[in-house]
């Protein structure tokens, strides 16, 4: 132990001076370089390995950074194959659903001319340009009216106008954009006077298709009758909320009732398709009875609302089921700020 | 590229078996040889020319004590070992300066190990620096006389005025005594 330890000091001890003679010897051999050679040396360093040096550099530097940049490329260009396939696959149905969009704009630009009409004759209907138009239909012989969502949404103020020119203000009870169904209610307006049971009933049940439908809408200032068929149970690309009608609609009837033959209310016309003829749709029935149940209790203002369960309608030639109709259903004129 | 001034040039090999006899022939050439780039690699790395030259002449002490313990493994070139070795060193003292960039100029082999080996020795160094300095004269200049300045027994005698060299010896060994109990009582810890 003991002389090991000796040892291990004198190796040590001798390492340690080795050291300092070593490096004595390398300050007395860089005392004697010419510097100047060794830079113009190093110059050529500089010359002969910065171009691969500098590529292997940025390389080691900023590989981190690369690699995320290759993933974010290789994802967006990949993404964005997809995407454009997706788009691809679908641009038909796009084009076809951009249109509908401009449908309903189109329901404000034909209700905007249609207002040039009015003018004249109705002193609330000249004061705001802006506007929109639709149709609708009393719920219950009360006041309690329903129309399409988008007609009536970002309304400053909503008239509805019946079929002999009587024109109410109506207020928003409940508006249910998903399925884009409004329920007004029009006795706030003292003028409104309670009208007979309504003659329809509603019927939530899935319909047949093939089954003859026909409406009453407003596509212009006169109330207008349509006939048609059930062509599928659902509606624009597959909508389980709506149905596919085969019936002629035009801006303006978009709230319509659509009855079946016997005069059930088995949907709300909502909106048609621009680049099939006779391709219409309408929101089931079913719909409007979920939105009715979600209305909160207060928003009701201690008014029921009780559909119709007695249908008056049935066994009335068609001529008549319309005669009965006629003034439960109502044009609905919305008064909006010009954007 | 290399251009050496005058003289054979030396292979690798024959530049480490001269190292290792202590040439100072073939360590000028040695020197004279890799300084232009570890020059060029610390200039143009934000360090000065005496950078440079303190790292190299660390590199070559890597390179010298580990020759001459015999435990050089040399599986590249030499030139790219000191690059790697003084690339090391240099990207430590940048750590220390707070900077973290460098440009390389030359490939990089690990060299982990060697640096592990030489942070030991330099430990060791410093360390006997340090109890040198403690043991205090004249047994300092004593050992250092002998072991690092290697004079003989007799010229020790001679200098520090002792009556014969055994008179002498046992001096320096009560001297080692002490030494390698200021040593070891740091060093084992």
């Amino acid at each position: 132990m003991e002389t090991n330890d000796d040892q291990d000091i004198e190796r040590a001890l001798l390492a340690y001076g080795e050291r300092i003679r070593f490096r004595q010897q390398l300050a007395q051999i860089h005392a004697g370089l010419n510097m100047e050679s060794m830079r113009e040396e190093a110059g050529l360093y500089r010359d002969e390995t910065v171009q691969p040096g500098r590529i292997r550099t940025f390389w080691q530097t900023y590989r981190t950074t690369l690699a995320v940049a290759a993933s974010v490329a290789l994802l967006t260009t990949f993404g964005t194959i997809f995407l454009y396939r997706q788009y691809q696959q679908s641009h038909q149905q796009q084009q076809q659903y951009s249109l509908l969009r401009r449908d309903i704009q189109a329901i404000k630009s034909s209700q905007k001319q249609l207002l040039n009409d009015i003018t004249g004759r109705s002193r609330a209907l000249s004061v705001n340009p802006g506007q929109v138009a639709g149709t609708g239909f009393l719920l219950t012989a009360d006041g309690y009216f329903i129309t399409s969502n988008h007609i009536v949404q970002e309304a400053d103020s909503i008239y509805v106008q019946s079929q002999k020119g009587e024109v109410y203000k109506a207020r928003v009870v409940h508006s249910d954009k998903e399925h884009d169904l409004a329920i007004l209610q029009l006795r706030e307006d003292s003028a409104f006077q309670p009208l007979p049971t309504v003659p329809y009933s509603f019927d939530g049940r899935s319909s047949e298709l093939g089954e003859r439908v026909f409406t009453l809408g407003y596509p212009r200032e006169e109330i207008v009758y349509g006939e048609g068929y059930l062509s599928s149970g659902t509606g624009y690309r597959g909508d389980t909320v709506a149905y596919q009608v085969a019936i002629s609609v035009n801006p303006g009837n978009s709230g319509g009732p659509l009855l079946d033959e016997r005069g059930n209310v088995i949907g709300i016309i909502s909106a048609k398709q621009t680049t099939s003829e006779g391709v219409s749709f309408a929101v089931k029935t079913n719909y409007l009875f979920k939105a009715l149940e979600s209305i909160p209790s207060d928003s009701l203002k201690g008014i029921p609302l009780n559909l119709n369960r007695k249908n008056t309608l049935v066994h009335l030639p068609r001529k008549q089921q319309i005669k009965r109709m006629q003034s439960y259903v109502y044009q609905v004129k919305v008064f909006k700020h010009e954007k | 590229m290399r251009r050496s001034s005058g003289g054979v040039l030396l292979t690798d090999d024959e530049l480490l078996i001269g190292l290792a006899s202590g040439s100072d022939a073939v360590l000028t050439q040695l020197y004279r040889r890799y300084f232009p780039m570890v020059l060029h690699f610390v200039t143009s790395n934000s360090g000065s020319e005496d950078d440079a030259k303190d790292i190299y002449q660390e590199v070559l002490v890597v390179l010298y004590e580990k020759v001459t313990h015999g435990s050089l493994e040399l599986n590249c070139q030499l030139k790219t070992y000191l690059y790697s070795v003084g690339r090391r060193l240099w990207l430590k003292q940048l750590a220390q300066r707070n900077r973290h960039f460098i440009n390389d100029t030359e490939a990089v082999v690990a060299v982990d190990d060697d640096l592990t080996d030489h942070e030991e020795r330099n430990r060791q160094f410093d360390l006997m620096t340090d109890s040198l300095e403690r043991l205090g004269e004249p047994c300092r200049t004593l050992l250092e006389d002998f072991y690092t300045r290697h004079l003989s027994m007799q010229d020790i005698t001679e200098k520090f005025g002792y009556t014969n060299a055994d008179n002498a010896k046992t001096q320096k060994y009560k001297c080692l005594q002490r030494l390698k109990r200021l040593f070891f009582s740091e060093y084992k810890q």
